[in-house]
């Protein structure tokens, strides 16, 4: 691994001078492909670094390589056999599974608007697209390649690739080039659109009476916005911050476990960072892997909600089945832990508001799943009754910490949802996109 | 303490409260506020618009165009900066700053090519007053290769709720400044403002000047009493734009705030100021 390393030293060269610049000349950043409603201009400009905008030609060897499963030790697992496109970009299942159907431990998550993730994978243990593409074909559970160098070897004796390659990149097969084009499909799957989309943007009549009122409650009493906020300008619901909230607290005894730890991880090796957060007990650590910080044991990045409906199980070990399980657990304030983050209280909802809650999260899949989210809805209404995470007494106060409750707003009076403003989610017209920036 | 001290203390306790309570419950038999007061304008012999200025009372009769008729964006700048020179004429010393009057082409979006570009217009992008966007922290580059670099920068230490990106400064700043350029839209837009003779705010204020947002809270001869900016944006949607009020909290209302305030940035807090 000593080539990326040079690679990665002039990406963050690249990347610095993309951010750095307040307001780079247009120029310098061409514009983005027609973003649909929901998906944001500036995120876009913050995510794609100048050079790393997707051609057609470099998409179209992307999604190929993405589908290819001769990028696997044993030809049977592909990136998309746990980021299946029809499946909304993930497997369905709990646990992620590789060659020889290994399980590795964290679920996979999903990767629409992945490109907009200021980190991948849920500890963020890369900083760019290309340098995640790179890490599961090696890891030894998921596509188990040896080596970059056997990938390569592997791709450059496809007759197909080796002269594909030669055409997008002028160049032979090479690992970067690899990640890059897979990379750059990547980046083509924004999503927005949805129902709630239509909503803000004046449709009154997009959203139900329930659906409204868990979008009050979104930004009220449920408080999933303190970590989850949403506005035109960053729609993806997600802070891109990491926390503890105690998923994995009742499997683990994270002070042992961070102890442990703390002798084992070799800070900034990617590779032995993947190894241990895919095989290892220590993947319940979580962003401490990568930082060695104590206040990120167990803390895993705040997931994108758009699509939340379809890229079920939930969390990072898939533990929570449906939605109604997500609302239980941060109902009760979450798994105490040593380092469970601050703003893990409980909420005091009622069933009728969870239900409202469920019911908005549903109302943010892109409506191209219209199919598959009505199925999964059935599907996870059918176990509303089975609710492993529900602690009503300590939800409502009745034992364990009472916690400091959000007030229960009174609608008639001042909606939560109203306060400040959510923006204009029309998209920017090419266009406009002139004038300076 | 004396005695005879804690024996005074105790009945003007009692006053106090029995004060507190009249207070209190008097807003409930208070009779309903005074209407506020209109500017009612001359009415034209020929039936033409008159159109009023915000101090209410200039006003002026526009020929050729009769009283319900909507004018055409150039018939109302034409209107709207001779009732200006009128004014300045009857108040030479009044506190107004000179600016180069609205040019037609404002009319246009800001967004259309062709519109020069407003003068003190922040770009989306640009950062709000006083956030110098920090290097470092958690952002793009703070994946594992990027830790050791970082081991002494902003990292998520401490708490999560401290460690702001970039990433995060630069998104900020697009969402204030969208806000900022919704309210330049309305601002400059007669239809968004719901007036009826075609007159938009940065006829008299292009730019946004000498609205001086800064002053408020303060006391408005026209209303009889003390406004704040909300206030006198509805008194010129209700007098010179001949539009109705916009609820304190409509979008519209709240975007023109955000608009008006960011083009005075840097300028000195002065409430009360004439």
């Amino acid at each position: 691994m000593r080539l990326p390393s040079g690679v990665v030293t002039v990406l963050a060269v690249v990347l610095n001078t993309g951010v750095g610049h307040a307001a780079p000349t247009p120029s310098q950043a061409s514009p983005p492909p027609p973003l649909p409603p929901g998906v944001s201009a500036t995120l876009w400009r913050l995510a794609v670094p100048p050079g790393s905008e997707p051609t057609p030609e470099k998409v179209a060897l992307g999604e190929k390589l993405f589908r290819e499963k001769r990028l696997s030790a044993d030809n049977t697992v592909a990136c998309m056999t746990c980021h299946e496109p029809e499946l909304g970009f993930t497997d369905g299942k709990a646990l992620s599974e590789g060659i020889g159907n290994q399980k590795v431990t964290r679920n996979s998550p999903t990767v629409l608007n992945a490109l907009f993730n200021a980190t991948q994978f849920w500890d963020g243990r890369a900083g760019t697209l290309e340098d995640q593409a790179k890490l599961p074909i090696l890891n030894p559970r998921e596509m188990g390649m040896p080596s970059p160098e056997a990938v390569v070897q592997k791709v450059r004796a496809i007759p197909e690739y080796a002269a594909e390659f030669k055409k997008v990149f002028g160049r032979e097969v090479n690992y970067d080039d690899l990640a890059a084009a897979i990379a750059a499909f990547e980046r083509m799957q924004f999503s927005g659109s949805a129902r709630f989309d239509k909503f803000i943007t004046g449709d009154a009549k997009a959203l139900t009476a329930s659906e409204k009122n868990g979008w009050a409650l979104f930004n009220g009493k449920a408080r999933c916005n303190s970590c989850h906020a949403g506005n035109a300008v960053s729609p993806l619901f997600s802070d891109q911050k990491f926390h503890n909230i105690g998923v994995a607290a009742h499997k683990q005894d994270f002070v042992t476990l961070a102890r442990k730890g703390v002798q084992v991880v070799r800070t900034g090796d990617e590779k032995q960072i993947d190894e241990l957060a895919l095989q290892t007990e220590f993947s319940e650590l979580g962003r401490f892997l990568v930082t060695k910080q104590e206040n990120d044991v167990g803390s895993f990045k705040t997931p994108t909600l758009r699509n939340a409906g379809i890229t079920g199980p939930y969390m990072h070990d898939g533990s929570l089945t449906t939605l109604w399980d997500v609302m239980d657990h941060y109902n009760k304030g979450g798994v105490p832990n040593p380092f469970l983050d601050g703003g893990m209280q409980r909420l005091g909802l009622t069933e009728p508001e969870v239900d409202d809650l469920v019911a908005f999260l549903f109302a943010l899949t892109d409506t191209k799943f219209d199919k598959l989210n009505k199925e999964q809805l059935a599907k996870q209404r059918a176990r509303r009754n089975n609710r492993p995470e529900r602690d009503t007494e300590v939800a409502m106060g009745k034992k364990g910490n009472l916690g400091d409750l959000a007030p229960n707003p009174d609608l008639n009076v001042k909606n939560p949802a109203d306060l400040g403003i959510y923006g204009d989610v029309t998209p920017v017209a090419p266009s406009t996109q002139s004038k300076p920036r | 303490m004396t005695l005879r001290m804690k024996l005074l203390v105790v009945p003007c306790a009692a006053l106090s409260f029995a004060g507190g309570v009249a207070l209190a419950t008097s807003p409930a038999t208070k009779p309903p506020p005074e209407p506020l007061p209109k500017h009612v304008v001359p009415a034209s012999k020929d039936g033409n618009l008159v159109l009023g200025l915000c101090d209410g009372e200039t006003s002026l009769e526009v020929e050729g165009v009769k009283d319900g008729q909507k004018l055409t964006r150039e018939q109302a700048v034409r209107a709207t900066s001779k009732l200006m020179d009128d004014w300045r004429k009857k108040n030479p010393d009044a506190l107004w700053d000179d600016v180069p009057g609205p040019a037609l082409a404002q009319a246009t979006p800001p967004d259309a090519k062709k519109s020069p570009p407003p003068a003190p217009q922040p770009n989306p992008g640009s950062k709000p007053a006083g956030s110098a966007v920090q290097p470092g922290g958690v952002g793009a580059q703070s994946g594992a290769k990027a830790v050791p670099k970082q081991e002494q920068v902003n990292l998520q230490t401490g708490h999560t709720y401290g460690a702001y990106s970039e990433r995060d400064e630069q998104v900020w700043a697009d969402s204030t400044q969208a806000f900022v350029k919704e309210g330049h839209r309305v601002f400059h837009d007669a239809e968004a403002l719901g007036g009826t003779v075609g007159v938009s705010c940065d006829m008299c204020h292009p730019d946004a000047a000498n609205t001086h947002p800064e002053t408020y809270p303060k006391y408005q001869v026209q209303l009889g009493r003390v406004a704040l900016l909300r206030d006198m944006i509805n008194w010129c949607i209700e007098n010179p734009l001949r539009g109705k009020p916009l609820a304190d909290g409509d979008p519209k209302m709240r975007a023109m705030e955000a608009y008006i305030y960011a083009q005075r940035k840097g300028t000195k807090l002065e409430y009360g100021k004439h």
